[in-house]
């Protein structure tokens, strides 16, 4: 195991390796910004490294500094937590040179991976199933127009490059489609530095579902199960859950097999998760894969009762995957709930400032995850998401009840966040009934104001 | 009637004496006062001690005579002045470290520093040298004036921001 790491992220994930880290009898060096310099954590860490100003491109994007910041801390091993570094093969590399263990998968595995259009290249050799598009990268309206034909209306231009919901345009008819093709190609170009696209079939109403995936340096995968993270802002994730309520176990261990066939087809290790779209026919079709540990995380640990952290610690200290498929549970029902300090009533604007008044929900079956706390002020430079509240129960409708519960205790203020609309959620007979899809939020809430 | 050098009643009256605002702060410091309040013929002052806004002020509200105030015992260790803090009346400039790497204050082992106190420096003039990821980086000034004073030590780790000489302009 590494004497000592770094930590190249923020807030409550930093929080969180340095907890695993910890437990693991690891010593941690965690980066800050200077818009971060007040933050809590950072006095966890056992030592703590000014890398440069708020914006993240002067930090923590800032490669120079961070290897810096390694080599000063004298580390084993960096951990990018997500989002920032966390899927950049070249920074991967870079800590390969520097022969400093990059706590995720290697560079090759992440390009492999992280090309959407060469991800697909694989998941049809392994037979996951796909969604029927253009065959690869689209240049012309011409060939465009075709593939729809082919594949039927509606469709949706990707760009190859893209990520997070971004430099993606729906098209129902021909005109529309041949208007969309050269904004989306500039589009991409200006967003990815990458014009390419490409064309596939349009879902609607769809769900996600994604699959948590371990893998180590000995060719050997699990699967972790699956989380359903239907309940979407713009492609923002706002609630995750496991497991996903409307499928059978036999597409469930069909749709987690696959994933596992795919990333033992691209060589992974460390942690990652497939993700697929879901029709409502329940057919599942491969979207992406995310070559890094993710938010929702905990979603995974609280069924099935591993800390996905330290697993990422023992994969990348060459240690063997101890894990057997079939000794991997899934038990009861997990659902997270993102905290953002968005104020939905003025379209989800952000909020950062000071958190005058902050009282976390507690109590059983309960977990808090957050770098926040009474009197932090919230800094304007990053995503704004503040705390993830993650409940546990032996039903769904006991997470969902507790989940209730824990919403109803939460104090913050004076700034706006999502809680209300949380509370909103779970109480809604839809959702209750998981007769949602990723557009249902846009669709579905109206702010109360 | 002996006057105790300690009782700060003894001092001359009003608030105005820094000196004396700095007793009163070691005074809640060595007694884990939060708030005290001092009323001297014309005179008071209120301090306020921390910087939570989590719990409302704790209000040990003093109202003492002054002769019932005395200041700590033992001489109070002045609370370490943050490197950057100007000395009484100047301003000083700070030059700060624009990397995270190790400080070296000359060009090789054996060589001169590059500044000491009293050195002049511009613009361009190089300070000192961090050494980050085995590339040896010279620091220009940036700033015009002469080395006040040199915070850092040869061979020292320094972080992205942290003073590295204070300037007099």
């Amino acid at each position: 195991m590494f004497q000592r790491i770094l930590i190249a992220n923020r807030g409550e994930i930093a929080l969180r390796i340095i907890r695993a880290c910890k437990e693991l009898g690891v010593e941690t060096v965690v980066v800050y910004s200077e818009a971060d310099r007040n933050a809590a954590y950072l006095k966890l860490a056992d030592q703590a490294i000014c890398i440069g100003a708020g914006p993240a491109a002067e930090s923590y994007l800032n490669i120079p500094r961070i290897i810096s910041a390694a080599e000063v801390g004298d580390v084993q091993a960096i951990h990018p937590g997500y989002g920032f570094l966390a899927e950049n093969a070249h920074f991967a590399e870079v800590c390969r040179d520097c022969k400093i263990e990059f706590i995720g998968p290697s560079p090759e595995a992440m390009k492999t991976l992280g090309s959407k259009l060469a991800s697909k290249e694989l998941a049809k050799k392994c037979h996951v199933p796909l969604t029927p598009g253009s065959a690869g990268a689209i240049t012309t309206e011409e060939e465009a127009v075709e593939v729809a034909r082919r594949i039927g209306f509606p469709v949706i231009i990707k760009a190859s490059a893209g990520g997070g919901g971004r430099g993606m345009r729906v098209a129902h008819n021909e005109i529309t489609l041949r208007s969309s093709i050269k904004a989306a190609q500039s589009e991409a170009e200006a967003a990815f530095k990458d014009g390419t696209i490409f064309i596939e079939k349009f879902h609607e109403e769809p769900r996600h579902v994604e699959v948590q995936l371990l893998g180590d340096k000995h060719g050997h995968v699990v699967h972790l199960w699956e989380r359903d993270c239907t309940l979407q802002r713009r492609h923002q994730k706002l609630v995750e859950e496991s497991p996903c309520p409307v499928i059978d176990q036999a597409t469930r261990e069909e749709l987690c097999n696959s994933a596992v066939r795919l990333a033992k087809a691209a060589g992974y290790y460390s942690a990652c998760t497939c993700e697929f779209i879901m029709d409502k026919e329940r057919k599942f079709y491969f979207l992406e894969v995310n070559t890094r540990i993710q938010v929702e995380h905990p979603v995974t640990e609280l069924v099935t009762g591993l800390d996905l952290i330290k697993w990422q610690l023992r994969i990348a200290a060459g240690e063997k995957l101890a894990l057997q498929q079939k000794d991997i549970p899934q038990n009861g029902c997990a659902i997270e709930c993102r905290i953002n300090a968005e104020d939905p009533e003025r379209n989800f604007a952000p909020q950062p400032g000071l958190l005058e008044e902050f009282i976390p929900p507690g109590g059983p079956n309960v977990r808090m995850e957050t770098h926040v706390h009474q009197g932090y002020r919230v800094p304007p430079n990053y995503d704004s998401m503040i705390a993830k509240l993650l409940v546990h129960g032996a039903t769904r409708d006991e997470a969902i009840t507790t989940m209730r519960r824990a919403l109803d205790e939460f104090r913050v203020g004076p700034i706006k966040t999502t809680i209300g609309l949380h509370r909103q959620i779970m109480a809604n007979q839809q959702f209750r009934q998981a007769k949602v899809d990723t557009g249902w939020i846009e669709r579905t809430y109206r702010p109360k104001g | 009637m002996a006057k105790k050098t300690n009782d700060i009643s003894a001092r001359p009256a009003g608030f105005t004496d820094t000196k004396r605002v700095k007793e009163l702060v070691a005074l809640m410091e060595a007694n884990g006062l939060t708030e005290i309040e001092l009323m001297e013929d014309k005179s008071r002052i209120v301090l306020r001690r921390g910087t939570s806004t989590a719990a409302p002020a704790a209000g040990h509200m003093v109202h003492a005579a002054p002769t019932a105030v005395h200041a700590a015992s033992a001489a109070p260790a002045a609370p370490q002045a943050p490197a950057a803090q100007p000395a009484e009346g100047e301003k000083l400039l700070t030059i700060k470290s624009p990397m995270v790497g190790t400080y070296y204050a000359a060009p090789s082992p054996d060589a001169a520093p590059y500044v000491s106190i009293g050195s002049a420096v511009d613009d361009k003039s190089v300070v000192c040298i961090i050494e980050a990821m085995k590339v040896f980086n010279p620091i220009p000034a940036e700033l015009s004036g002469t080395i006040a004073k040199v915070l850092v030590t040869n061979g020292q780790v320094v972080e992205y921001g942290q003073p590295l000489f204070l300037v007099k302009p």
